[in-house]
């Protein structure tokens, strides 16, 4: 698939034919320099925009096919997200939060949303918390509470888009321990991009971008040597 | 859709300096109303009752007698007969009266002036002793023939007291002047513009003045129980009166006094009804009541639209703080429908809570002004006949009004939330950087 951006007059390609497969339950990290095209990568598999060719196929479907509800649709089922700056509502309680999906939802009621939204926290550490505002948590905590957000509806795919970026070191070391545990857990596959050789040493297999392009997959401990060495 | 009037109550609170002035805004313009709302009303009703005691029915059966084309006078002949079917027909009747009424020259030592004149029998009307205030002397004095009830700006300028005389000089019927000497039984206060131009001398005089017969009157002045009746009772009695042999004039909403000219150049000789009703009676000063409301109007229009400016503006300035979590909620599966929502909640919890405090506040002003007693200019007094402020709130037209200025506040915040829900995810996310 390629993703163009037109900026006036300018035709600047973010994607210049990418085609991969993930499976279900796959632990996966895309590597790449800034503008490689790895949150542009992120935003087609998770939906929220369109390739400019080729087909992005979602547990089975052809997005290109579906309408943007059906598509929203999708990523509420589907799909869940984890965003380098939480992305939390401000207004809302840790709770709230994390049970806003399952609201819009609308398959569980009060008191199984509850004790889903209770057992997620329980997991990312933060039951606790539950009551708190985002701005009363770090920014780990923060992050932990994007996690625990992104699965609450028990989506097949999770995709994380520099999770780590905004943390400290073991801060984000913690979330990635996190995810992977809940990839085991759960068999949620996850895709995450990220640039930091130590993140991407927890993923089962990395995509290598440079400009807009995939360079390999590698395992991780490939691809550490690989960022080593400073190969494209 | 409980956690999006969350979202919304919260998101207000969070921008509390920004919510305070929007909100006080459209309290500020929702109390105006209630006030402006209140002083109409007060107004309409002061005018109802003053006007429905001293100058005509709810309903009235009235009309012109001609003895020759040209010549009409504003008399109903056989009147008891037209009572006994009004009682018959109008079983929405509280109590019916007849007045003899005409226009006059009252004449004292040192001065005149031209007034209407009011024909009553004081026992037989419950309502007038409701209305007047008597300064000097009794209303009871009219039972004596060859009195009169002037008002006190009247009395002031024919310089009489009670107990003096004044001479009342009109033209009969026939044509001929007539005079009659009357003494001054009872002095009341003012109410408004009506006692500018209205006295009142028992029935038995004015007939003597006028040289009417026994069963001739001025016009019959229907009481409804209910006032919301007055259209179907006068449009019921065209239709009975008409049935029962007499003449009834084509509908003309105006007082009986501004429609000589008009009867006195029709060819007809003989009796005619006219049906009128109390907004007719004092059509000539309704239109400060349509000024009032013209003005009320206009003031709220301009201020509404700069309200939805406001909403609008601050919701712009929402949208683009909040276009992150727009962008995040898409993403985790928000229909546009749903953001669409979330922002209109926010205007219409703002329209609510500011509309409620405002309404709450223009009560308190309302009921303020009418405990407080307020004097009103002479100028002012004539128009809405009473010396005081007297605002009348309708728990119904409060209720209105809020929702009206609500839903104001709401439609305008459609457009902006329209453009945020129509937004897409990777735009909004975008926009972050």
């Amino acid at each position: 698939m390629t993703k163009d951006y037109t900026l006036g007059k300018v035709v600047v390609p973010a994607l210049r034919g990418v085609d991969l497969q993930v499976h279900p339950g796959e632990f996966i990290s895309i590597a790449g320099p800034s503008g490689s095209g790895k949150t542009t990568l992120l935003n087609l598999i998770g939906c929220v925009d369109t390739a400019t060719t080729g087909v992005v196929s979602v547990a089975g479907q052809d997005t290109k096919l579906l309408s943007e509800r059906q598509l929203t649709h999708l990523r509420l089922h589907t799909i869940g997200f984890i965003f380098q700056s939480f992305n939390l509502v401000s207004v809302l309680t840790v709770f709230q939060n994390v049970e806003f999906p399952l609201l819009l939802q609308r398959k569980l009621d009060k008191a199984q949303r509850r004790e889903r939204v209770m057992q997620l926290l329980e997991q990312v550490g933060l039951a606790n918390h539950a009551k708190h505002r985002p701005n009363e948590l770090s920014g780990g905590q923060r992050q932990r509470v994007a996690v625990a957000r992104a699965l609450v509806t028990r989506p097949q795919l999770v995709l994380a888009d520099e999770p780590t970026a905004n943390l400290d070191s073991v801060t984000g070391q913690h979330i990635i321990d996190l995810m992977k545990e809940l990839n085991q857990k759960e068999g949620t596959t996850f895709i995450f991009s990220t640039h930091d050789a130590k993140v991407m040493n927890h993923a089962n297999a990395v995509w290598r971008l440079a400009d807009g392009k995939i360079l390999d997959r590698l395992s991780a401990s490939e691809a550490q040597r690989a960022m080593a060495s400073g190969s494209h | 859709m409980l956690q999006l009037f969350l979202i919304a109550f919260r998101n207000l609170g969070t921008h509390r300096r920004r919510t305070l002035l929007l909100g006080g805004a459209i309290a500020g313009v929702t109390a105006l109303l209630v006030v402006l709302m209140g002083l109409s009303t007060g107004m309409k009703d002061t005018m109802l009752r003053s006007a429905t005691t001293l100058a005509t029915g709810h309903v009235n059966v009235g009309g012109f007698y001609k003895v020759t084309a040209g010549q009409s006078a504003p008399v109903v002949t056989g009147y008891p007969k037209i009572i006994e079917q009004v009682r018959k027909d109008v079983p929405e009747l509280d109590y019916v009266v007849q007045r003899g009424r005409g226009w006059v020259k009252v004449v004292s030592e040192v001065a005149s002036a031209q007034v209407g004149l009011g024909g009553i029998d004081v026992e037989a009307e419950p309502g007038i002793r409701k209305v007047l205030q008597m300064k000097e002397g009794s209303l009871d004095g009219l039972k004596e023939p060859d009195t009169v009830l002037l008002f006190e700006k009247q009395a002031k300028r024919l310089e009489v007291k009670v107990g003096d005389t004044v001479t009342l000089s009109a033209p009969t019927m026939r044509g001929t002047n007539n005079t009659v000497d009357v003494r001054v039984a009872a002095i009341a206060a003012n109410v408004g513009l009506m006692s500018d131009f209205n006295i009142f001398v028992p029935n038995s005089t004015l007939r003597s003045l006028y040289q009417l017969k026994d069963d001739t009157t001025g016009a019959i002045y229907l009481y409804l129980k209910d006032v919301s009746q007055v259209p179907a009772v006068q449009a019921r009695l065209r239709q009975t009166l008409a049935a029962a042999g007499h003449e009834v004039m084509d509908n003309d909403p105006r007082a009986f006094w501004m429609k000589f000219e008009v009867v006195n150049r029709e060819g007809w000789t003989g009796q005619k009804l006219d049906i009128t009703n109390w907004e007719d009676e004092i059509s000539f000063i309704n239109w400060t009541l349509t000024a009032l409301n013209g003005l009320t109007g206009v003031l709220i229009f301009v201020l509404l639209v700069i309200i939805c400016v406001g909403i609008m503006n601050t919701l712009w300035i929402a949208i683009r703080e909040r276009t992150r979590e727009i962008g995040t909620l898409r993403a985790i599966g928000m229909q546009r429908t749903r953001v669409l929502a979330m922002f209109v909640f926010e205007a219409l919890t703002l329209g609510l809570l500011g509309t409620l405090a405002g309404a709450l506040f223009g009560l308190v002003v309302c009921l303020s002004i009418n405990a407080a007693d307020v004097a009103v200019p002479e100028v002012v007094a004539v128009f809405i006949m009473s010396e005081k402020l007297n605002l009348a709130v309708n728990p119904g037209s409060v209720v209105g009004a809020m929702l009206f200025i609500t839903a104001c506040t709401t439609a305008i915040s459609l457009i902006p939330s329209f453009l945020a829900a129509r937004m897409k995810p990777v735009t909004a996310m975008h926009h972050i950087g």
